[in-house]
């Protein structure tokens, strides 16, 4: 019956589980989600990661191209990253060109890395107003189940840790490239903002909601943040919230965010470690 | 063409460094030769099928979907409910399928677009062909069953595995289907015939050569997917690229069909863990 | 518990003759009955005749087919007909919605002709409806013109929900106001079990 009556009165369904300070599938209201992350597994990217929080699936693949740089900017490489959501993931999303969603996402996690500066596109300069790298970054939703953002992010800052660049060599005289694969370098990362979302439930503040709880709640709430400072906050309309509500929502993100961020870093060093051994 | 104003779109004038690579002194001549000779460059026999990985629920959003890795070939396959057939008014009987195969822009050599290409848009279709014959469509008339393939990482032999594990995904999701199916890929290159080619080994496979140096005619040579139903032992789909005399194709057949059927036991295994595992669940709730 | 009989698609479960009859989840082929889904073997004995089925032991794929009861909620009205989506069939819940529509002449079994959409049903009561036969692609025919059928659960205007107190009212639990609606009678579920 339980079935019957979450499909018919989602909403009521869900207040009385809240009652009882639980959520259906068994957390607390402030709790969040086993965190997986897993790099390196596809051989053909130059850097790759996947990350899963709860049943959340995201995966990143980085591809390293060689271009021009833009006339004004000459000694600035590219960073382009793109967030799918296909069919595949959800029922929500159908064929054909990006949703809604999948639009604002991506600009979202494209802004937030140029804003915060983690990485610097004069790094990826080889020669000056002639050959820089442009990155690709795509990453793809296999199974969305709330979320969506966090999980971006993570595996979008994992899988840059992880680029292996080899070195180029260029001769400008005779437009001549050469690479050298057996050397590959490592990109500087300078800082990892990480973030976490909340979803507003009438007076309730629900931590890391699955798919099923976002579509019910009134309101989300995205915060960022970079060591210890506030990076940024996206609260895409909804109901409103109180300032100190927005004040515990941002120290627990903080809290949350060393976690994450020695998660990266283990996954990270781990591999290259490996890197070293062989 | 068109610009995509619905992603961030990149420099235009963006090549891939593997371009610029030291190539190494072996010719794509020696490749083939060696080919010719029977030798792999992982050291498997011509008629050896890398070790298959299957995983049924993988995708918790879907209703049925499967996990599939040989080496380093890695698809994801999700199936949905049955849903309306858009911009349809009239009435039909039987239902139909709706296959989306999707390279990840990251899975292959050199980088994909984010839209379907004409090679994906014809898998697309090869696997809507193999699969609508395994599936008893009069169970779900005037509807759609979706199904959407993504490749991770793709290391030759995509496309059968894409098929298999559909097969999984479909029964996973309790459409009823007539027989479970499974399928193979074959790369010929003279008389090599190699099952289960690599991406190296499928490329090399679609180059035409000549038979000896003093002949002009050309080799066979191309690559065959065949889907087959293993119970009632029924082709569903046999598709071949490049240019095959015909001794050689009553060979190949059977070859691939001894190699689908070692690929059947695996997809049974497979969805009988799925059906233990919700069967105990169902008891215990 | 006994050990489940387990099959996968296309497994040939018995020989098809007069003691064996092929059932839910299997289909016939060349004097053989073989099985359609993944799932558990189930043999039913229906006077004398071995009915052999295979249940589905995840979620369940089905559509709506004619004469199925299925659980709707109401979405939009009109004067002539109103909207509803599908949410279950029988006691499968449905993980994708599909549309139905209920028309004036359908919604009771007696005086067709003076029946009112609004004053049988509100948006957003949940009614159970039986499928009438398919006659436009993308939207079901349903029916509630049977006893059984029509609103079950109902909200006043006020929010709260609703009692029946009659064929055709139902009264708000905490204003006490009336409303009218095309009330079902709902049968216990042990005597639908026993039938």
């Amino acid at each position: 019956m339980a079935k019957q009556f979450k499909s018919l009165h989602p909403t009521k369904f869900y207040r009385d589980y809240l009652n009882q300070d639980i959520r259906p599938d068994g957390r607390l209201v402030s709790k969040f989600r086993p965190v997986i992350i897993n790099i390196g597994s596809i051989a053909t990217a130059d850097g790759s990661a996947l990350v899963r929080i709860g049943k959340t699936t995201v995966i990143c693949g980085i591809k390293a191209e060689l271009c021009p740089p833009k006339p004004e900017k000459p000694n600035e490489g590219f960073l382009i990253c793109n967030v799918e959501l296909p069919p595949l993931c959800s029922s929500k999303f159908r064929p054909g060109p990006p949703s809604d969603l999948a639009q604002i996402t991506t600009r979202f996690v494209a802004d937030l890395i140029l804003n915060s500066g983690c990485i610097n596109l004069k790094d990826l300069c080889i020669v000056k107003e002639k050959l820089v790298w442009c990155l690709y970054a795509d990453i793809i939703c296999l199974d969305h189940d709330g979320c969506i953002i966090d999980a971006c992010l993570l595996v979008l800052l994992t899988a840059l840790k992880t680029v292996r660049l080899p070195v180029v060599q260029y001769d400008a005289a005779i437009d001549k490239k050469t690479i050298d694969a057996s050397v590959k370098k490592c990109l500087n990362i300078y800082n990892t903002p990480v973030s976490t979302t909340y979803a507003m439930f009438e007076d309730k503040i629900i931590t890391d909601p699955t798919t099923e709880e976002e579509e019910i709640s009134s309101g989300l709430l995205t915060v960022v943040v970079k060591d210890k400072e506030l990076c940024s906050i996206h609260k895409p309309g909804g109901s409103p919230l109180s300032e100190e509500k927005l004040y515990e929502c941002i120290n627990e993100t903080v809290n949350h965010a060393d976690l994450l961020i020695t998660l990266i870093n283990t996954a990270v060093s781990e591999c290259n470690d490996d890197n070293k051994n062989c | 063409m068109p610009t995509d104003n619905k992603r961030i779109a990149g420099p235009e004038d963006s090549i891939s460094y593997r371009l610029f690579k030291e190539t190494s002194n072996e010719s794509v001549l020696s490749k083939i030769n060696n080919l010719k000779n029977n030798i792999r460059s992982d050291g498997r026999k011509t008629n050896e099928q890398r070790k298959i990985f299957l995983k049924c629920g993988v995708v918790s959003q879907a209703k049925g979907s499967a996990y599939f890795e040989v080496d380093n070939t890695k698809l994801i396959v999700s199936v949905y409910d049955p849903r309306e057939i858009p911009k349809k008014t009239d009435y039909s009987l039987k239902g139909e399928l709706f296959c989306i195969f999707k390279y990840a822009p990251f899975s292959c050599p050199n980088r994909r677009g984010h839209q379907q290409d004409a090679e994906e848009k014809q898998h697309s279709a090869i696997m809507k062909r193999a699969l609508e014959s395994a599936v008893c469509r009069h169970e779900f008339p005037n509807f759609q069953v979706d199904v959407y393939v993504l490749v991770l990482e793709n290391d030759g032999s995509a496309l059968s595995g894409a098929i298999t594990a559909a097969g999984i995904a479909l029964a996973q999701a309790g459409i009823p289907m007539y027989d479970t199916i499974t399928s193979a890929t074959l790369a010929i290159q003279g008389s090599t015939k190699l099952l289960d080619p690599t991406l190296e080994e499928e490329a090399l496979c679609t180059i035409a050569t000549h038979k000896s140096d003093t002949e002009t005619g050309y080799d066979s040579h191309g690559i065959i997917v065949l889907a087959i139903l293993s119970t009632h032992e029924q082709i569903s789909e046999f598709y071949q690229l490049g240019n095959l005399n015909l001794d050689t194709l009553n060979e190949s057949i059977s070859i691939l069909m001894n190699a689908t059927k070692e690929i059947v036991p695996l997809v049974e295994k497979c969805l009988v863990d799925y059906v233990n595992k919700t069967f105990k669940a169902n008891g215990q709730s | 518990m006994t050990k489940p009989l387990i099959c996968v698609p296309g497994q040939r479960l018995c020989i098809l003759d007069k003691t064996h009859e092929s059932g839910q989840g299997t289909y016939e082929r060349q004097g053989y009955i073989y099985s359609s889904l993944a799932g558990v073997v189930d043999v039913v004995d229906k006077d004398g005749v071995k009915v052999v089925e295979v249940q589905s032991t995840g979620e369940q794929t089905l559509v709506p087919t004619q004469g199925d009861i299925v659980t709707a909620q109401v979405t939009i009205l009109t004067q002539d007909f109103c909207k509803c989506v599908i949410k279950c069939i029988g006691n499968t819940v449905l993980s994708r919605t599909y549309r139905g529509i209920l028309r004036r002449e359908d919604v009771c079994a007696t005086d067709k002709d003076r029946v009112q959409i609004y004053k049988s049903y509100r948006p957003g009561d949940v009614i159970l409806a039986r499928v009438l036969p398919i006659t436009e692609a993308h939207t079901y025919n349903l029916s509630t013109a049977e006893n059984e059928l029509g609103v079950v659960i109902a909200h006043s205007e006020h929010g709260y929900p609703m009692v029946p107190i009659s064929w055709t009212q139902m009264q708000c639990t905490k204003m006490y106001t009336k409303e009218l609606r095309k009330v079902a009678k709902v049968v216990p579920e042990n005597m639908n079990t026993k039938t």
